[in-house]
């Protein structure tokens, strides 16, 4: 009886561990086999790339404009308005859209339109037996595969977060608008409180998230098994695993921040 | 762009089909599936959810709280938090993580169940009957029926992925991928639309006067 229910309280957080385990030795692995020579993985690094960028900029603007203009915009606004004090939103938006919601819907939009996309190829891939066959080639799946993604995915990462800002503050300046506010005092008070660790603390952040969406998609398509639905449960927890990770790892990044600046919390 | 515009189509034809399934009573012959999807649903799911919801709504207060202060008002941290994470942060956690866990569990199910030919016609209403039972002050209203739309539009893309899913195992993979893209999307259109729809420009709350 005990060890019945040990084993339905523990075997299950037994193999999250293990997973979780795995992951990071694939982290470790793709780290060295990323800079140790040869260097084989230019053109895939080049394509998989284009591939990120031609997939996600749609869903990433859409996605960036009504999130800012519903939630950092209207809602705070409205706090605001009561105060007084609507010019301060240019304020708030530093703090909302450049620390917060753009890299949380980059990586969002990231890990559920690239992350899946890579666990679904490298899932396929597994199942039809293909990444066996290059092991018996002598090519390095991790080297060949994994590392391009990985880097792709960062870079693109990071650089998806700036073009998201700006639409996060195109969804503030018509938010201002919706509440009859002029445009000045919104743009004066968002460059009085923009601050360079804001702004690379952001960059470094997202990029973090790309290594984090790279790592779990590769992880979960490369171990795929099981028949028809194997590729689609690998690209359903791999979704899962990477927005718990990513929210988890933005908490901690956040806390760090404004402790070790505390000069950007103060609001001007 | 033909691609989308036809598939969005195909989309509103299936979810057409299955809220008249839904709404001639017809799907109360598969209530205990209905009873034991929700089972699933809850067992599986809940803890993530209030994982994400957690780990958010932290992420809120302490911005709040700097927030507050900055405008002289440190004592309404409260009412920073409560705006956000009700009216915005939960719904869109909500429907994050349902469109991860759910949605995309949805599509690799039936998908798996259409590719080895067990379902011919299968009714999806039973998944998306179950929303409308089980949820039951206005902001709370409010957010609930934003999670509601949230996960109805979630529950019925899943199920369009997954019913049209061929092409073997990769096929599967490439409709949970897809049902994904579209989902992220939607969710926060949705949130927005609800935001304006039941907030606007209004702030409505009891303060000052």
């Amino acid at each position: 009886m005990v060890r019945a229910v040990a084993d339905r309280a523990f075997l299950p957080t037994k193999g999250l561990l293990q997973q979780v385990g795995e992951m990071m030795i694939l982290t470790g692995k793709t780290l060295v086999s990323a800079v140790r020579p040869p260097y084989p993985y230019g053109n895939e690094f080049v394509q998989q790339f284009l591939f990120m960028l031609r997939l996600c900029w749609l869903p990433l603007t859409v996605s960036m404009l009504a999130v800012s203009y519903g939630a950092p915009g209207l809602q705070a606004g409205n706090f605001l308005v009561l105060f007084g004090a609507i010019d301060r939103l240019g304020g708030f938006f530093v703090l909302a859209s450049i620390r917060e919601f753009a890299p949380n819907v980059t990586a969002i939009i990231l890990a559920g339109v690239g992350g899946t996309a890579i666990t679904a190829d490298l899932g396929a891939r597994k199942i039809r037996e293909e990444l066996d066959a290059l092991q018996v080639l002598g090519v390095d799946p991790i080297k060949n595969l994994v590392v391009p993604r990985f880097l792709a995915l960062m870079i693109v990462t990071g650089l998806f977060n700036l073009y998201a800002i700006c639409f996060g503050i195109t969804g503030g300046v018509l938010a201002t608008l919706s509440f009859d506010a002029p445009l000045g005092p919104f743009f004066a008070t968002l460059l009085n409180n923009a601050s360079i660790p804001d702004l690379w603390g952001s960059v470094v952040k997202t990029t973090m998230f790309g290594a984090i969406i790279a790592v779990v998609s590769c992880y979960k398509g490369m171990t795929a098994s099981g028949g028809a639905e194997g590729v689609g449960r690998a690209v359903n927890q791999a979704v899962v695993i990477e927005f718990l990770g990513i929210f988890a790892f933005n908490y901690v990044f956040t806390q760090t921040l404004l402790a070790t600046h505390p000069e950007i919390s103060v609001i001007k | 762009m033909i691609g989308w515009t036809a598939s969005f189509g195909e989309i509103i034809k299936f979810s057409t089909r299955v809220v008249v399934d839904v709404f001639d009573g017809r799907v109360f012959r598969f209530f205990g599936e209905t009873l034991r999807q929700a089972g699933i649903l809850i067992l599986g799911s809940a803890i993530v959810i209030w994982g994400l919801a957690f780990i958010l709504g932290l992420q809120c207060g302490i911005e709040g709280a700097y927030f507050s202060r900055s405008v002289g008002a440190p004592s309404n941290a409260g009412t920073f938090a409560a705006w956000c994470d009700l009216r915005e942060i939960m719904p869109y956690a909500f429907g994050y993580m349902m469109s991860a866990k759910v949605g995309t569990g949805l599509v690799a199910e039936i998908g798996a169940m259409r590719i080895s030919d067990e379902i011919a016609e299968v009714s999806a209403g039973g998944y998306f009957v179950i929303f409308w039972m089980f949820q039951n002050p206005p902001d709370l209203l409010f957010s609930l029926i934003k999670g509601m739309a949230m996960a109805t539009v979630i529950v019925l893309v899943g199920c369009y992925y997954g019913y049209t899913a061929s092409g073997g195992p990769v096929g599967v993979g490439t409709a949970t991928a897809k049902s994904m893209v579209l989902n992220t999307v939607l969710v926060h259109v949705v949130g927005m639309l609800g935001t304006q729809i039941f907030w606007g420009s209004n702030p409505r709350a009891p303060i000052g006067g």
